[in-house]
């Protein structure tokens, strides 16, 4: 289909793409990479008289590890950072496992970290890595700028808490916690290429004692967000991950949930799914620390 | 439809030549490569990026053509399947491509061939599933892939030879 929008921008610094927010307030998409507006465009789900290229800001960019903590440029894009050296066998080496997840190589050789974030699609692949890692989202707009936690920026499918005006510039990655370890399943049909029916993160600290001591775990496309299983994770600390255990943490995981049926899987299969999957993730996390 | 006020001046370089066009904004660089330029190589499918026969290399990386605004071309250096040919002698993928009879209704041929051509420039040497990985994002109806990747190795093979 025709795509309906009528204006282009291209930005070249971060105060003109804020000054064009401005101006064209509530008629117009940010567009990074692209892979998901232009489509969306096309099929009349997004309808905006104006688009806004971000791509050429520069103050977007940058990959970079500060004060032991790993700084992500909201334009980075997911090949790139599916390859870093800085992030690939870093403490934060899930995100680049994740991004390596998002569909084919042409896309991600496009498509952005901040990109596949704002889109806030409750089966997003990096989503999980970002909540695995409690990154923080840095956000600029005309009232200047403010950070918000990860797990409070998403609000549900396509919301975020991100303002008409406002702009994410990138991530940062706080130190992670000695002898902790993440793993990722995207459980699809088509592989990579497809929409996830489930996906399950899981990071997993163990104390000296060997008990876990730090437990992030969640869970992707079966609620309207990637959400954290808190209860869960709280279940978890103190004790020692026998197999037993890490089966009644998936388990109780399976049944908080209440994810719907669509086209992809019913609601019962994703619940099942769910259970096999974050179990898996548990149990690769835990082989990495072994 | 999109009034002449608001088209854009995009320059680009399209199979090292450079290139200038005044065109409406709402139109993805595959549009401008097949209707302004000519070049229909460049194919147009699914027009979702699912398919990956608009596959093309811009600044050395295999892109969706349909699902990047033109826009966004301003600046950058894209190949097409018609740039690899030189002066009558068909680029390794192209020659093997042939030879393998990787190639049945011919669709997908161009965005295979561009996206392989994309990795053996980045990794001389890929494994098979490298560029299984790299082609993921390409889909056949006819040939079931073996065939394509047995061309692919092949022409890794005589280029590496070449080199």
């Amino acid at each position: 289909m025709i795509m309906k929008f009528e204006k282009y921008f291209r930005p070249e610094s971060l105060q003109e793409a804020i000054d064009l927010m401005k101006e064209y307030k509530g008629e117009y998409k940010l567009l990074a990479g692209g892979t998901d507006v232009v489509i969306r465009l096309k099929a009349h789900a997004l309808r905006v008289k104006t688009i806004i290229d971000i791509s050429r800001v520069p103050e977007l960019s940058g990959v970079r590890i500060e004060d032991g903590k790993l700084y992500v440029g909201a334009n980075t894009r997911l090949m790139d950072l599916s390859k870093n050296p800085d992030v690939v066998n870093s403490e934060w080496e899930i995100l680049a496992e994740c991004a390596g997840h998002v569909s084919s190589t042409q896309v991600r050789n496009v498509a952005t970290l901040a990109g596949n974030n704002v889109n806030a699609s409750p089966s997003a692949d990096t989503t999980p890595a970002l909540l695995m890692c409690d990154a923080v989202v840095h956000i600029a707009g005309p009232d200047g700028k403010r950070d918000v936690a990860v797990d409070d920026f998403l609000l549900g499918p396509g919301k975020v808490d991100l303002k008409d005006g406002e702009i994410v510039v990138g991530f940062t990655f706080p130190k992670q916690k000695e002898n902790s370890q993440a793993a990722y399943i995207k459980f699809a049909i088509r592989g990579d290429t497809d929409i996830a029916i489930v996906n399950a993160g899981a990071r997993i600290g163990l104390g000296a004692d060997g008990k876990v001591s730090d437990a992030r775990l969640v869970l992707g496309a079966v609620a309207p967000r990637s959400i954290r299983m808190k209860e869960v994770e709280d279940f978890l600390i103190g004790k020692k991950a026998t197999e037993a255990i890490i089966e009644e943490a998936a388990a109780m995981a399976r049944d908080s949930i209440t994810p719907i049926t669509d086209q992809r899987a019913t609601a019962e299969y994703r619940k099942q799914m769910a259970y096999v999957n974050l179990r898996n993730a548990m149990t690769e996390a835990l082989k990495k620390l072994a | 439809m999109n009034s002449f006020e608001n088209y854009i001046t995009v320059s680009f370089e399209v199979n090292e030549k450079p290139v200038t066009v005044f065109t409406a904004p709402n139109r993805t660089l595959l549009d401008v490569l097949r209707e302004d330029l000519g070049l229909v190589g460049v194919k147009h499918g699914c027009d979702d990026s699912n398919c990956g026969v608009c596959t093309v290399i811009v600044d050395g990386k295999a892109t969706k053509s349909c699902c990047m605004l033109i826009g966004q071309a301003e600046g950058t250096k894209v190949t097409t399947i018609e740039g690899l040919e030189k002066d009558g002698v068909l680029h390794p993928l192209q020659k093997e491509f042939i030879e393998h009879f990787a190639i049945q209704c011919g669709y997908c041929t161009p965005g295979f061939i561009l996206a392989a051509k994309a990795l053996l420039d980045e990794n001389p040497d890929p494994t098979e599933d490298e560029i299984r990985e790299a082609l993921h994002g390409n889909l056949c109806r006819c040939t079931g892939y073996k065939k394509i990747i047995e061309a692919i190795e092949a022409a890794r093979d005589d280029m590496k030879a070449q080199a």
